[in-house]
This record gives structure tokens, C-alpha cells and sequence, in this order.
């Protein structure tokens, strides 16, 4: 088959993809869900002082809520500033008191839209909805047809997969651009590190619709995509947080653990598994996360016993792409 | 005249087998056992038999649906493993069924490009095809509420799309009225004419004996009996009716229902 058939029949699937999502509602669901979000963030409005910190210092203020901050002369000796910012939403209607500066307000907003709505509830919602394309694609006799075609079977495997990407890609520019817009253009603060969730999302979905992938061709039934991508995703990330856990704890058991052959055993898992907490701490990283809830992992002590984000990322990628090989292999000498 | 077309026979099984391998290994099931035959060009080939015979299984490796456990297939002149040759052979399933978000123009457009049609000669034919089984003023609607007759019809103008050279028909004609019965069975005189073959896998054996130069008939994986409809049914020309029939009688006599 010439390069220009391939080129045709991906963007065919492609747009086969697209037209399943609409069809099936799933398009038009998430883009309510990008449209509220980002009407949200276009009512949203601050005010209070942009930065209480100077340079590279530490933030230093109090509460509004704070007994000291009521007291007039000491915080005129002291030199410490109240932090009595506002956020308000509903252009106006809700005030929400910002016991911040008024970036660090927006940051907290921002991480709450990557972290919470797009990388957990956006991911998982996706990871749900779409599991159900490979399978109907997959369908004996709508497949059979496919199949007589002279477009390779692996085209057909990675157009289905890279359609699911590109959806899903699509929507993640609607959402993150919509809402980084939208706060932009309310606040004036134009953080460029919060368009860094789109690759990191599309790199965390992109893992795990790779197992939904392979269970599609290993069984092709929906319910066990579904189920099965959430369960490894849950194992995977039990396993990444866990040998973190381990190797930062200073308790008895976790070093009585690290000494024994358990904790190769740990390793071996960690590295051959993809990695969601690593893809996680890299995003709140990036959105500063640990001045809004404190470091879940030391980054600095991780370091200390081998650890490499960078690695990390990669080896993330090579499972997945281990992973979309097998699905077109088994594909390859699948019956149907 | 394509060069492909000089070779000397459209499709050829030698001693093709397919076990379907079950989970225990007393599951194995053979489908078909030794098969052996060639299909001419030019020919339009017969392929009958019992439920169960192994008729759609022959097809579906035809196609690299799915593989022989052991024999060697030579389609259009060329190895089986050569996806190529898939782009001259159309193909209508037993019982098509497409995404049903789909209309039928994009149906055809979309078959048409996996087949290797592009641009405005697609267009073109898709526009032909649709006409001419009766669709193309519902060729914009989702096929989601097309009867199972429209669904008979779209699968014969998708077949059709890449003009094929060998014609694969996997019981063409269930659910279609009269008027697409005789589009089917023209369809199928148009390709003779134009010297290329068609394989038509059917339990109407007053059609097969009607179009077929040559039949094949299958019976527990194993081929019963191929040869010239002339000489298995002396009287086909005749006003007698099916004389097939009563031909291979004795052969689907105690096969499974």
C-alpha cells in the first residue's frame, strides 16, 4: 500500500472517530463541560494585592482572619501586610475571601482546573466514554468488510487509536485554552506553564487508552475496557506512589522493606509500569502546587535514590508504545 | 487489460485447511479440510453447501479475514500474504452492517479510500453507485434507519466502488426485493461480460444455477463436487426447475440444519 493510501485511510479514521463521538453525544458532553468552565472563569474577577512577596522572598502576611491583622499599630511596626484580597465569581454575585495574593489565588484556580476537572474527572470521564469505540469498530461484521480491504491491519488499529488522540487533544485545547483565555483576560495573569497540562494530559490518556486498546482486541467487549483500563490505572498508580512511599519514609517497616529483595521486586514494578503519579507530580510541580498543599513526595529526596523525571516520562511512553505494538500484533493474527 | 488478469486463474486453493482452535483442545473444530480448486477469470464460480460447510470460512481467507492452518492460496495470480491484490476484489458480507452514524455517501467514501479510490474519480462512482442501487436520494441519511434491503443494496455499491476484479458474494441476495434481485443478477452479468469473475456463495440454488458457469459444493469442510453447472444440472437451459437441486440433493441429505 502507498504512503498516500495510509495517509488516507488514518485521516479517514480520523474523521470516523469524530463522527462517533458526535453521534454518540460524547463530543457535545465534554464541550458543555469546556463551555461552563470556561463561561466560569469569564465571570470570574480579583482584586487585592497582586504579589506580597518581593523578589525571591517567602510571602510574608497574615489573614484577614488573623487577631493580629486587626490590629492597626503592630502591623504598621511589624511591616507585615494583610492579605485581603477577593475573588469573586458570577461576575460579582459570590465573593470568595483570598487569604493570598491575588496570583497566587489565580494559580490555585488554575490547578484546580488542570489537576481537578482535566487530568482527574476530564481523563477518567474520557477514559470511560471512548472505551466503547474500539469495540463497535471491532464488531465481526462491520470489521469483516474492513478487513477485505488492502489497508494494513495496523493502519486500521493505530487511525482507530490516533482518532481517539486526536479527540481527545482537541478537547483538551478547548478547555485549557478556553479557560487560560478566559482568566487571562479577567485577571490580566497569562500563566504560560498551565497550557503544560494539554501535553501531559494527552500523555496520561494516551497510556491508558493503549490498555483499553489491547483488552478491545483481546476481547472486545466494552464493559472490560472500561473496567480493566481504571483497574490498571489504579494498580499503576498504586505502584508509582507506593515505591516513592518507600524509598522517602524513614519508618522502620519502609527500611526493612528497602533491605530486603521486596524492594527490587518494587523497582522492577515501578519501572515496567506506567507512571500517573510521576505524570501528576509533574503538572502540580509546574502549577506551583506545593505552596496551596504541601509536597505529597519530596522531589529532592527522590532525586537522592535515582530518581529521573525525565526517565520517568520515557519509560512511560515506551509502555505505551510496547503496548499499542502488542494490540497490533494480536490484531494481526486475531481471526475473524 | 490489467496484467494480473492474464494470469490463468482469478483465485486458487490448494489443500486449504482451517481449524479454529478452541480454548481445550478438544474444542478444535475443522472448518474446512483439504480443499482444493481454482476459479477461472471470467468465470462466475458457485460456492454452495449445508450450514455449516465451511462455504463463509473459504471466503473469509480468500479475503485474509483470517488464515488457513495449512495450504496455500494464490489470489488474482498473486500470494495470499500480497494485501495489494485486495484493492481489485469487492466484497459484500452475509449480513452487512456499517456504523450506523454513517450515510451511505460516506459509507462509499470512506470503503473507497481503504480500497485505494481517491479525488474526484471516488466522487464519481459513489455518485454512479448509489444511483444505480436506488440510493441516491437517501444517500445523505444516517444508515441507521436503512431496512435491511437498502443495507443488501449499500453493500453491493460499496463492493463495487474500486471496480473489482474478482467479486466476492457472501449471500448477496437475503432481504432484497425483486427489483434488487435483478440488479444483483445483473451486476453479476455486467462483470462476466466485462471478463472478470465473481464468487457467489449462496443457498438460492435456482440462482446459482441461473448466473453460475461453475459450482463448487462443500459438505463438512470437505469438497463434495466442483464442476460445470451445464453437466451437474443437464437441464438448466431447460424449462424443468431446479435442476441443481435435485442434482446435489443426495449431498446436503443428513448434513447439520
Amino acid at each position: 500500500m502507498k504512503h498516500s493510501h495510509v495517509t488516507a485511510t488514518l485521516a479517514w479514521l480520523v474523521r470516523d472517530t469524530f463522527r462517533q463521538s458526535i453521534s454518540q453525544g460524547i463530543f457535545a458532553v465534554l464541550l458543555v463541560i469546556s463551555l461552563l468552565s470556561i463561561a466560569v472563569c469569564l465571570s470570574l474577577g480579583v482584586s487585592g494585592p497582586t504579589t506580597l512577596a518581593q523578589g525571591d522572598e517567602k510571602p510574608d502576611f497574615v489573614s484577614r482572619r488573623d487577631a493580629d491583622a486587626k490590629d492597626a499599630a503592630k502591623l504598621s511596626t511589624s511591616g507585615v501586610t494583610v492579605a485581603d484580597g477577593k475573588l469573586t465569581l458570577a461576575f460579582g454575585a459570590i465573593d470568595v475571601p483570598l487569604a493570598r495574593d491575588t496570583k497566587s489565588g489565580v494559580q490555585f484556580l488554575e490547578l484546580v482546573l488542570a489537576g481537578g476537572v482535566a487530568d482527574t474527572l476530564g481523563l477518567m470521564l474520557t477514559l470511560i466514554w471512548t472505551a466503547g469505540f474500539l469495540p463497535s469498530f471491532l464488531e465481526g461484521r462491520n470489521i469483516c468488510v474492513l478487513l477485505a480491504k488492502p489497508a494494513p491491519r495496523w493502519v486500521l488499529i493505530f487511525g482507530k487509536y490516533l482518532g481517539v488522540l486526536t479527540f481527545v487533544l482537541v478537547q483538551a485545547l478547548i478547555f485549557v485554552g478556553g479557560t487560560w483565555t478566559a482568566i487571562g483576560l479577567r485577571t490580566g495573569f497569562w500563566d504560560p506553564t498551565y497550557l503544560l497540562c494539554i501535553p501531559l494530559l494527552l500523555l496520561h490518556f494516551s497510556i491508558f487508552f493503549g490498555v483499553s486498546v489491547l483488552l478491545a482486541v483481546c476481547t472486545g467487549n466494552a464493559v472490560v475496557c472500561v473496567f480493566g483500563s481504571i483497574v490498571f490505572w489504579c494498580v499503576a498508580w498504586s505502584m508509582n506512589f507506593g515505591r516513592h512511599a518507600l524509598f522517602t519514609s524513614t519508618d522502620l517497616v519502609s527500611e526493612t522493606i528497602r533491605s530486603s529483595y521486596l524492594s527490587s521486586l518494587i523497582s522492577f514494578g515501578y519501572w515496567v509500569l506506567p507512571k500517573p503519579a510521576d505524570l501528576g507530580m509533574l503538572l502540580f510541580n509546574a502549577l506551583g502546587a506545593g505552596s496551596h498543599f504541601g509536597k505529597l513526595l519530596d522531589l529532592e529526596t527522590l532525586e537522592a535514590h535515582g530518581f529521573s523525571m525525565t526517565l520517568s516520562v520515557l519509560s512511560s511512553l515506551a509502555f505505551a508504545g510496547y503496548v499499542l505494538f502488542a494490540s497490533a500484533r494480536k490484531f494481526q493474527v486475531t481471526d475473524y | 487489460m490489467d496484467i494480473r488478469l492474464n494470469s490463468r486463474a482469478a483465485a486458487v486453493f490448494e489443500k486449504v485447511t482451517k481449524v479454529y482452535q478452541g480454548r481445550w483442545p478438544s474444542r478444535r473444530v475443522t472448518a474446512l479440510d483439504e480443499v482444493s480448486f481454482a476459479i477461472p477469470w471470467g468465470e462466475v464460480f458457485g460456492l454452495i453447501g449445508p450450514n455449516r460447510a465451511g462455504k463463509t470460512t473459504l471466503v473469509k481467507i480468500l479475503l485474509s479475514i483470517c488464515r488457513p492452518t495449512d495450504g496455500r492460496i494464490m489470489r488474482l495470480g498473486c500470494a495470499w500474504s500480497d494485501r495489494s491484490t485486495l484493492a481489485e476484489i469487492g466484497y459484500v458480507h452475509e449480513n452487512p452492517s456499517f456504523s450506523r452514524y454513517l450515510s451511505a455517501w460516506q459509507v462509499m467514501e470512506g470503503y473507497g479510500r481503504l480500497s485505494g479510490v481517491t479525488g474526484g474519480s471516488l466522487r464519481r462512482r459513489t455518485g454512479e453507485l448509489l444511483a444505480q442501487v436506488g440510493l441516491a436520494d437517501r444517500s445523505h441519511e444516517a444508515i441507521a434507519q436503512f431496512s435491511k434491503g437498502m443495507l443488501q443494496r449499500l453493500a453491493l455499491a460499496q463492493a463495487l466502488v474500486n471496480d473489482p476484479k474478482l467479486l466476492v458474494l457472501d449471500e448477496p441476495s437475503e432481504g432484497m426485493d425483486m427489483s434488487a434481485r435483478q440488479l444483483l443478477h445483473d451486476v453479476i452479468c455486467q462483470r462476466r461480460l466485462r471478463g472478470y469473475s465473481v464468487i457467489l456463495v449462496s443457498h438460492a440454488l435456482a440462482d446459482v444455477e441461473r448466473l453460475c458457469d461453475r459450482v463448487a459444493v462443500l459438505r463438512d469442510g470437505r469438497l463434495a463436487l466442483v464442476g460445470r453447472v451445464a453437466d451437474l444440472a443437464p437441464h438448466a437451459a431447460s424449462a424443468e426447475p431446479h435442476s441443481l437441486e435435485c442434482a446435489v440433493a443426495s449431498l446436503y441429505e443428513g448434513a447439520l440444519a
